[in-house]
């Protein structure tokens, strides 16, 4: 694992995604340093789920790079793990907590053998820490909105990976939930990992996050929150449309 | 009489029907899982009517290139290819306009389809296919051929989907994080488009154009009401196959009627069957489950009439006080019953030591709110009916708020007592001291200097003074510390187990 500080863990340049005739993402340019917790701030509809699905590799460049740790994105397969919006997911697949989490290790598993019992150990583990451990033999949509979010969590944290991807985790969430949430991504990034994490709640971002991209289309901000969550910009950004933002601006200034 | 049942059995052609068929359901069942949680079914009915311009193209390949007559291998690749040609069209329109999929997929396949047509009638004179066969199929014809493409193709498609489940199992569920921790997705999708086109080829022989699409996903279907396994969904969706298999030829034999049909039939009836009785998915279940509900202020009100009628209280008696059904509240009861909160003796209903905690933290929150709506003026007469509606909030974190709010009443507004909040002072935890009532003992945890009491100190709650203002806690050497509602509140003690008092007693609480 190179985890050379010098290296950027993720590094996207000049990034244009377009779906049809509408451009998602121009022009972004972003370096995010390893071990950083970043949090992916816009309105509805400025490509926050496209920037993670694109660093992804998922969704096709119009052009621009993304290198993960200096390598082409596409050779970088496994370090990244991706915990979607809770929206995207099948709540009814027949799929059992523990199955869910096991997939995390399912890219380093060889098609020919099952899961090992160092893969076994390592999921119930992951499991245990988002204490989603009691839940192992449920259906996943039998389970509340923020023990979903939980399960993927523990999907996230048995791949092991360097990067991870994170969809609005605490969309529909309760506040207990979100503050165990919270307390595993610092975990996370204290054990020197990245983490990208697409946010909707201006009002807590600056505290939550070491790092906000603000984003419409464009790259709007990068940098400390105190730097991002400046009134001009975000004016800009939401054109207004909620007033608090002057207070919450000022606010996040020091 | 048995004879005459297993009669059919010997005739060839039912055997073979029954051998393809099987084979051709087993392989469909396991693959139209996939297409079911994929939610698919409208490719693989695309992908078998775009066979017919493969079937044809083949047959016409053959017959003019090296003049033999429905070279089977060759129809087979033919409808392979169309198959193919058909999802790149579909997958390249998709990305590159802006119409939906399923759009699309019905231009396409039907495009493909009316192809096939016009290039057999064409060709008429060369090309020997039955269309009706094609579109109805025909299992009781199967022949030799048929089984051996439906062998192998099943035998390769088997372990193709058993070596990497995985891969199918996380693309499927959900690929955008299956691509990111290493899965090839967009190779996964092609294994499966081919293994679909693959199983979709070697039935259409067997039950025609129309009803392959009813053997990939009806079975699928009905094993997916019954699992919450990928892996026993594929199980049972194969077992429903072959039972609808030999259920249908059974049903075409008594009634003389096209194999193809009956079958499908009878894998309906079947799926309707599981979908009445299935035991979590089904209608049955989810009727049952929906009688059986007791709404959460009806059970309240029955804890709380039971507490309040000095138990045993006789049924009648409760019936009285919850305004509701006989019958559905015999269910109710019923339930809390089963629930452990209530015991039935022949004298009437009283309450397990469970139903006596619930019931006693309804009241505390009951009465709590009349103190409160008394306190904020509201009139004597209309008091109770309002608390009557307001002790369904119940939340600890609610009441206990009011509760402080009011500086911890001993008594409502009727004079009545308030249960003490027992939640907390009999959690094991430190309390503050103004939760104790008088009678408690406990030993302090931590206190500001300026109370006058100290860590480790044992102290015994007194009658509070001045209207209850006033906390007196009783030092061991008899000596008093006058605490007020905010030093009361600043004490953290220890309670002791079992030295309390319990103002309601319940002579009906039984131990489980």
């Amino acid at each position: 694992m190179i985890t050379d500080a010098r290296i950027p863990a993720i590094q996207v340049e000049n990034l244009t995604v377009s779906y049809g005739p509408r451009p998602a993402l121009l022009d972004v340019s972003v370096s995010i340093e390893p071990g950083t917790l970043v949090g992916v701030i816009g309105p509805n509809g400025s490509g926050k789920s496209t920037l993670i699905k694109a660093i992804l590799g998922f969704v096709k460049r119009d052009f621009g790079t993304v290198k993960i740790f200096g390598e082409p994105v596409e050779e970088a397969r496994g370090r990244l793990a991706y915990v979607p919006q809770r929206g995207a997911v099948d709540w009814d697949y027949p799929v059992t907590v523990e199955e869910v989490a096991m997939m995390g290790r399912y890219g380093r598993i060889p098609w020919w053998s099952s899961p090992s019992a160092e893969d076994r150990r390592i999921v119930g583990e992951s499991l245990d820490i988002v204490r989603m451990g009691d839940f192992r033999k449920r259906q996943i949509g039998q389970l509340s909105g923020g023990q979903q979010q939980r399960v993927f969590m523990a999907r996230a944290l048995a791949q092991g990976a360097d990067i991870l991807l994170l969809d609005e985790p605490f969309a529909g969430v309760d506040a207990a939930t979100e503050r165990a949430l919270l307390e595993v991504l610092r975990q996370a990034r204290s054990a020197g990992r990245t983490l990208v994490v697409v946010h909707h709640d201006l009002a807590t971002a600056a505290e939550t996050f070491d790092r906000l991209i603000l984003l419409k289309q464009r790259m709007y901000g990068y940098g400390p929150p105190e730097a991002v969550m400046h009134e001009d910009l975000l004016t800009a950004v939401y054109e207004g449309r909620l007033r608090i933002f002057g207070k919450l601006a000022k606010e996040a200034k020091p | 009489m048995i004879a005459s049942i297993f009669s059919p059995l010997s005739e060839t052609f039912i055997q073979k029907a029954l051998l393809g068929g099987s084979l051709v359901a087993i392989v469909c069942g396991v693959v139209g899982c996939l297409v079911v949680v994929r939610r698919m079914a409208f490719l693989g009915d695309a992908l078998s009517h775009a066979m017919i311009a493969g079937v044809g193209a083949g047959y016409l390949f053959m017959k003019l290139v090296f003049g033999k007559e429905a070279h089977a291998p060759a129809m087979l690749l033919g409808s392979l290819i169309a198959a193919g040609i058909t999802v790149g069209m579909i997958a390249f329109v998709s990305r590159v306009s802006r119409l939906k999929e399923d759009t699309v997929i019905g231009i396409m396949y039907c495009g493909v389809f009316a192809a096939g047509v016009v290039l057999v009638s064409v060709f008429r004179d060369h090309i020997h296919i039955d269309i009706v066969h094609f579109i109805m199929g025909d299992v009781l014809g199967v022949t030799d051929t048929d089984l051996w493409v439906a062998g192998t193709v099943g035998a390769a498609v088997l372990t193709v989907l058993t070596l990497f489940f995985r891969a199918f199992q996380f693309s499927s569920f959900d690929p955008v994080a299956a691509r990111a921790a290493g899965i090839p997705v967009a190779l996964v999708d092609i294994t499966l488009t081919l293994c679909v086109s693959l199983v979709v080829v070697s039935a259409v022989s067997m039950v025609g154009v129309i009803l392959v699409v009813g053997l990939l996903i009806t079975p699928a279907a009905t094993a997916y009401l019954l699992c919450d396994r990928l892996d026993r969904m594929m199980g049972l969706a194969a077992l429903f196959g072959v039972t609808s298999v030999a259920g249908g030829l059974a049903l075409a034999m008594a009634l003389d009627s096209a194999g193809g049909g009956a079958i499908m039939c009878f894998c309906t009836a079947q799926f309707l069957a599981v979908l009445a009785l299935a035991p979590r998915y089904g209608l049955l279940a989810g009727w049952r489950r929906r009688r059986n509900m007791i709404p959460q202020q009806l059970f309240e009100d029955i804890l709380g009439s039971v507490l309040r009628g000095k138990p045993p209280v006789a049924a009648e008696v409760v019936a009285s006080h919850v305004h509701l059904h006989r019958g559905r509240l015999v269910r109710a009861i019923a339930t809390m019953k089963s629930d452990g909160l209530l015991i039935e003796a022949p004298d009437g209903l009283s309450l397990t030591e469970e139903g006596f905690a619930q019931a006693r933290r309804l009241q505390r929150a009951h009465r709590l709110w009349e103190t409160y709506l008394a306190r904020v003026g509201v009139p004597q007469q209309e008091i109770h009916a309002k608390a009557d509606v307001l002790e369904h909030v119940h939340e600890e974190e609610a009441v206990d708020y009011i509760d402080d709010l009011l500086g911890h009443p001993e008594r409502d507004p009727h004079g009545a007592d308030i249960p003490e909040d027992f939640v907390h002072v009999e959690g094991g935890a430190p309390v503050p001291a103004s939760f104790l009532r008088e009678g408690r003992r406990a030993t302090v945890v931590s206190a500001p200097p300026a109370t006058g009491l100290a860590a480790g100190q044992r102290i015994a709650m007194a009658p509070r003074r001045d209207e209850g203002r006033t906390w007196v806690a009783k030092r061991e050497d008899g000596t008093e510390a006058l605490l007020d509602h905010a030093t009361a509140d600043a004490v953290m003690v220890q309670p002791d187990a079992e030295s309390g008092i319990r103002p309601a007693v319940n002579p009906g609480a039984v131990k489980r």
